[in-house]
């Protein structure tokens, strides 16, 4: 008897602590402990994180070398001495790629203010919930950073900061259910909100009824709002739905930029986001 | 006298073994979770293998141990993933009193319970996390996070349970005899 009271006293104990922390963390009271918290984390995130890379390159390397081995198994002591070099040569090639094609989206967006040395956001978290899409990037508020502002990549928008700690900050993805991009298609100028959709590509809003969209026209922010920079590439139609019946028709949005792959991203630090807009709140579907 | 002693001693010996053996395996869970399986993307969703873990621990140690588990596993989790803290402790705390249902099971070895429980415990955790958002004032698509979200999450965790339920069998046998509770 007394067993099965200590347990409900456990139950109704841990789930008020629980509660009640909800309600603080929800009203940004516990802002501090987070960032303390989250700071403290980052050296094992950042840690895991090289790891599990390393052990994706690894898995890569281990298909190639299957394949190859089928091919040719002369070759095959050769390529086992090489793989250490090759995969360090490997990451720095990609990176060095990488590097290159931000620096010219730099060349490109001349307006956009770069963080000296920090231009480079390295991610180094992923999200782990399925009901809220960010990424944790290496840098903070020790570095400028602030919520709100955009976060690019060369082949386009990314999202913008959510959280910010003292040396890394959270990025909500525009393909996180409760991000909203004021956004127009290229072609016909025609505007409306791309809002990210549960498990889904991306949805353009608030389109009206009459307009015709085409297939491929890509999708840039419109500015408006004055929560993102105009003129960054968001994605491409790919979907348009029209229902006699509604206000307005929808059109589905292929993101330019690979989530999935997102290693390194630009903060645009001068782009002041107007005052009084909501930082989005965690998402869900 | 000396026997009350040493039995005091033991317990708190095994307390402090409990909560080691906690800190280590919640602590890998939770990072794995952040970096590795964050990673791994199949048909929309992740696995959630600290669900996986509080499910397994529940129904080989009884709910008490769960509810500790998921409370302080949760904590860590919404530390690192960003959501407002209490959400996925609430969330994984909730699923626990399910895993109790097969807490004296017969076939303690068999993969058949823990799979049904944990296929049964994601939706539960995924609507306690919908529910705080909603309560939260945020729109949520219930229709589609089911679908989208939960419904791969389910697959995803089911195949971690062949993995992780063997090896926090054996690691509970390292500690002490599971006990019976009632």
């Amino acid at each position: 008897m007394s067993r099965v009271s200590s347990r409900t006293f456990l139950i109704f104990a841990l789930a008020a602590v629980s509660v009640v922390l909800l309600i603080l963390s929800s009203s940004n009271r516990l802002g501090p402990v987070e960032g303390a918290l989250s700071s403290a984390g980052r050296p094992f995130l950042t840690t895991f994180s090289g790891l599990g890379r390393q052990i994706n390159n690894m898995i890569t390397t281990a298909r190639d070398l299957a394949a190859l081995r089928g091919r040719n198994n002369q070759l095959q002591t050769m390529v086992d001495t090489l793989t250490i070099d090759n995969l360090r040569l490997q990451e720095a090639e990609s990176e060095n790629e990488r590097l290159r094609s931000l620096l010219k989206f730099r060349q490109l967006n001349p307006n956009y203010d770069f963080r000296g040395g920090q231009v480079i956001a390295r991610v180094i978290g992923k999200t782990p919930s399925n009901y809220l899409q960010s990424i944790t990037i290496d840098l903070g508020s020790e570095h400028g950073i602030k919520p709100g502002m955009p976060v690019v990549t060369e082949r386009g928008l990314v999202g913008r900061i959510h959280k910010v700690g003292a040396l890394s900050s959270t990025v909500l993805l525009i393909i996180d259910p409760s991000s909203g991009v004021p956004a127009l298609i290229r072609g016909n100028r025609l505007s409306g909100v791309v809002a990210g959709r549960a498990g889904g590509q991306p949805v353009m809003e608030f389109i009206p009824q009459d307009e015709k969209i085409a297939l491929g026209d890509t999708v840039i922010t419109s500015g408006l709002g004055g929560n993102f920079p105009k003129n960054l590439v968001v994605g491409q139609i790919v979907e348009v739905r029209q229902r006699d019946y509604e206000m307005f028709q929808q059109a589905t949005v292929r993101p330019t930029v690979n989530f999935d792959r997102l290693e390194v991203v630009l903060v645009i630090t001068n782009f002041q986001p107007l005052p009084g807009e909501p930082g989005e709140p965690e998402s869900v579907g | 006298m000396a026997k009350a002693s040493r039995r005091r001693t033991l317990t708190i010996r095994r307390g402090l073994t409990n909560f080691y053996l906690m800190a280590v395996v919640l602590t890998l869970v939770v990072l794995v979770q952040a970096t590795l399986l964050a990673r791994v993307r199949l048909v929309g969703a992740s696995p959630n293998l600290l669900l996986v873990v509080v499910v397994c621990w529940s129904l080989i140690r009884g709910v008490s141990d769960g509810l500790i588990w998921g409370f302080v596993g949760g904590l860590a989790l919404d530390v690192i993933a960003g959501l407002p803290i209490g959400t996925s402790s609430l969330a994984l705390m909730a699923t626990t009193p399910l895993a109790g249902l097969g807490k004296n099971s017969v076939f303690p070895g068999s993969l058949t319970l823990p799979i049904l429980l944990v296929a049964l415990a994601t939706p539960v955790y995924g609507w306690m996390v919908l529910l705080s958002e909603m309560i939260r004032g945020i729109p949520v698509d219930w229709l589609a996070s089911t679908v989208r979200i939960i419904g791969p999450e389910i697959a995803l965790n089911v195949a971690l349970v062949v993995i992780v339920y063997p090896a926090l069998r054996w690691l509970a046998t390292q500690i002490r005899p599971a006990q019976m509770e009632w």
